[in-house]
């Protein structure tokens, strides 16, 4: 298992635990509790980098849409490798 | 549960396809939900067509669209809701929502659904039904599914989800007459079984049967006014918008005994349970329905996006993008602009003083008329063009996908400002005009973003500093007049910086939020899409120069000319008023009555101070050229021609040259008295001064109001004026004192 943030552009790979703290259930704070998921990104689910420039956001494809997110965020989700 | 459209209305007549056999049948209310981007806003322009309507939701922000229209002989009222990924309460937008299909229950919801990301939809899809209102989904962007070589299994989602499911391409208009038949079958026949429930795993419905007996013996109000299995999931969830309204507290031993188990069994929180059970659910349903080809295309967007949104080009594209929409939009409008100013100037002012002789009104009306309201609001008039054509330019990149692209290669800077990218759509549109600016900090998600963003954008120099910068350009720094305005939007910009650095050290300490967004697909918006929502933007600008402005104008004429028989302008209220307070501006090099007196009348609205100089200098204008005034029909014809000139000139200087030349074009005739008199009073230190000044001090009243309205309180307008005044009085007196040291000026 490796966190998202260092996967590489073009590489696929299945979400296994998104680390939050405790007392909310997906977000890292209140405020975005559940966003995670609400906008598709969650436990099984397969995703494509496709934009890892260095320090600022990342860009995920999750089914035919693009999420953008932050780098913070991503390092605290847990992903395995799709071995091609 | 009673929520069958039948019982609503007992007396609908039953059967019979063809509405006309029937005459007169209930109107229908629909509500169209689904997630952004799956297509809800194309879906309604293709059903509603020319009758859609905007506004907004009342009390927020969120964009409203609604449609009154008749299919097959009945009368059909649509209600578009904002595009939302869940129906918790964590956006505005999901509140909007909710609150009206809990609150208004309509007919039949329709729920917009992108196949290309059948999971995500469904995990709203599933939250809808919990509702029990009648669903049917349209199934959009089909022919693109095809087209990438998907499979649905339409019919196996109809059984499992126990609703109509409809293919429709929104774009090309297919599929709409069958949605819209289904949807008025299912109005008209109750569905025959029971509308189908989605059951969750055992140990969730048991919990939430417990709920539910527990609402139906203790809050039997609540179990009529709410439906009570999605009240006891919310109630379940600790869902504290839901606890608030309805009152329910976990006063039954049984209730939390049974969430408690619910939490035990699974080892998590509530919300993850349920979110993970709809997803589940969801995902499920996805693979039995869905089949994906193994290879997939690279589309358009994302080839566009490695471009876009490259490490090393992403900034440079996205200046380029900025200084091109700033480019065009004074090309465009300049033109246009300056028709304007001739008209209302020449013309204009003419004919209603030659109206107001023909009345026999005293010549002090006459003074006021045209002195006073056509001065000041002609004035400000001449910015409609601008401020429109900044509107169209803004929405035009909202629209193609690109505003979205815009923040996410800003996030990485704004986080150096304790901020994420999403702040950057509200300063951007700063530059046009900071209301709307400061309405737009709604699409953040929590109460510090929106504050901080709102303290920065009145330093965004909006377009109604404009005409303070270009009258005083002109008369000091006409060979140079790109690179002084430049430097002025520059200025604002690396004040932002500092501020946010400044604000992320103090007032906002904290972890600085996490950034996540949908980037949406590129296209190209449609014509009528894009002159709704210009409109909908400038209309602000209008309203203002309508209403504020105008009544501030008469305002200012009055302590220009009160005392009564008052001569020198000097003298008069506003005079008085401009020297007690122009000691305060002498070190900032502009401690002159005159300049401080435009200075007191911009704090109502920035445009004001030119046509307060404006009215101060007017007299010294009008001595200096007298000539014999033309004919009616020459005036006429005049305007009629130099406005065929003026839409040539914008038409043309959109592929002409792109050196911003267009600023220190044609000096018109109107403003030359002004520049004269400011040339006098002023020096360039002193103006460059002024110019940041203006810049910097207090936003408009207007901003005042939007503050006030988006945080219900005026703590932070508190905050926005305090430190504004004393950035404002510092950054020129630096730059006048400082200026005058190197022997500038």
């Amino acid at each position: 298992m490796s966190p998202l943030g260092l996967l590489s552009p073009g590489e696929k790979a299945e979400i296994m635990a998104i680390n939050t703290k405790k007392g909310c259930g997906l977000g890292i704070n209140k405020d975005q509790c559940g966003h995670i998921e609400d906008i598709g990104l969650r436990v099984g689910k397969t995703v494509e980098m496709l934009n890892n420039g260095g320090g600022g956001p990342i860009l995920l494809r999750v089914d035919e849409s693009r999420i953008a997110l932050a780098r913070g965020m991503a390092m605290r989700i847990m992903v395995e490798r799709e071995v091609l | 549960m009673s929520l069958n459209p039948a019982q609503k209305y007992p007396d609908t007549i039953p059967a019979i396809d063809t509405g006309k056999v029937m005459g007169l049948k209930r109107p229908l209310t629909l509500a169209v939900a689904g997630n952004p981007n799956a297509g809800k806003s194309t879906l309604i322009n293709a059903l509603a067509g020319t009758r859609l309507q905007v506004g907004n939701w009342p009390g927020v922000t969120v964009e409203k669209k609604s449609a009154s229209f008749e299919a097959n002989g009945r009368k059909i009222h649509l209600i578009d809701l904002p595009g939302t990924y869940s129906l918790s309460p964590y956006t505005q937008e999901e509140i909007v929502a909710r609150d009206y299909l809990v609150q208004e229950k309509p007919d039949v919801i329709i729920d917009v659904v992108d196949v290309t990301n059948l999971e995500r939809n469904l995990y709203l899809t599933i939250q809808l039904l919990e509702l029990g209102l009648p669903l049917v989904m349209a199934l959009n962007v089909y022919d693109e599914a095809l087209q990438k070589g998907y499979v649905v299994d339409i019919k196996g989602m109809e059984k499992m989800l126990g609703i109509r499911v409809i293919p429709t391409v929104a774009t090309k208009k297919t599929g709409l007459d069958e949605l819209l038949a289904a949807v008025t079958e299912l109005a008209d026949h109750p569905l025959p079984r029971s509308l189908k429930i989605l059951r969750y795993d055992q140990d969730i419905e048991s919990a939430a049967a417990v709920v539910a007996g527990h609402i139906q013996a203790d809050h039997p109000q609540l179990a009529e006014k709410y439906p009570v299995r999605w009240l006891s999931f919310k109630f379940m969830e600790g869902d504290e918008q839901i606890i608030e309204e309805t009152g329910l507290t976990p006063d039954d031993a049984a209730v939390t005994q049974a969430v408690d188990h619910l939490i035990k069994a699974h080892d998590s929180d509530i919300e993850s349970i349920m979110a993970d059970a709809r997803y589940s659910l969801a995902a499920g349903l996805t693979q039995e329905v869905l089949k994906k080809p193994e290879l997939r295309k690279i589309e358009l967007t994302e080839k566009i996006d490695r471009i876009v949104l490259n490490r090393w080009l992403g900034i440079p594209i996205f200046l380029g993008a900025m200084w091109l929409m700033f480019k065009l939009t004074f090309d465009v409008s300049k033109p246009l602009a300056d028709w304007l100013t001739a008209v209302t100037t020449g013309p204009g002012k003419r004919w209603a003083a030659a109206l107001i002789a023909l009345l026999h009104g005293p010549d002090w009306t006459a003074s006021l008329v045209t002195d006073g309201i056509m001065a000041g609001v002609g004035s400000v008039l001449v910015f409609v063009p601008v401020i429109f054509a900044m509107m169209f330019f803004i929405t035009f990149l909202e629209g193609s996908g690109y505003m979205a692209r815009a923040a996410f290669v800003m996030d990485r800077a704004m986080h150096s400002i304790g901020l994420h990218g999403k702040s950057f759509i509200p300063m951007l549109l700063g530059f046009g005009c900071n209301v709307p600016a400061i309405y737009a900090t709604r699409t953040l998600e929590n109460t510090r973003d929106k504050a901080l963003t709102a303290l920065l954008v009145p330093l965004m120099s909006c377009g109604a500093r404009l005409p303070v910068y270009i009258v005083f350009i002109g008369a000091f720094f006409a060979a140079h007049a790109g690179t002084v305005l430049w430097s002025v939007y520059v200025f604002g910009i690396g004040l932002a910086i500092l501020m946010g650095l400044i604000f992320k050290r103090t007032l906002f300490r904290g972890e600085a939020p996490m950034f996540i967004m949908e980037l949406p697909p590129y296209r190209m918006p449609s014509f009528r899409s894009l002159m709704i929502h210009t409109w909908e933007k400038g209309k602000h600008f209008l309203i203002k120069a309508g209403t504020y402005i105008l009544a501030v104008s008469v305002l200012v004429w009055f302590l220009l000319n009160l005392p009564w028989g008052v001569t020198q302008k000097q003298d008069s209220y506003l005079g008085r008023l401009g020297q007690a307070v122009a000691p305060i501006f002498k070190p900032l090099g502009f401690g002159t009555w005159e300049a401080s007196s435009a200075l007191i009348s911009g704090l109502v609205a920035k445009e004001i101070v030119v046509g307060t100089m404006g009215e101060i200098y007017v007299k010294r204008a009008e001595e200096e050229k007298k000539a014999a005034p033309p004919t009616l029909t020459e005036d006429l014809k005049e305007i009629g021609t130099s406005l065929v000139m003026a839409l040539r000139n914008s038409a043309t200087n959109v592929f002409s040259s792109f050196a911003p030349s267009s600023l220190s074009t044609a000096e018109d005739e109107s403003r030359a008295g002004l520049k004269t008199a400011i040339q006098h009073t002023f020096t360039p230190l002193s103006a460059y001064a002024f110019i940041l000044f203006v810049l910097l001090y207090m936003p408009c009243a207007v901003v005042a109001i939007a503050m006030r309205q988006e945080f219900g309180t005026w703590k932070w307008f508190g905050i926005a004026f305090g430190y504004q005044m004393v950035l404002a009085w510092t950054v020129a007196f630096v730059v006048y004192q400082g200026g005058r040291l190197v022997g500038l000026g």
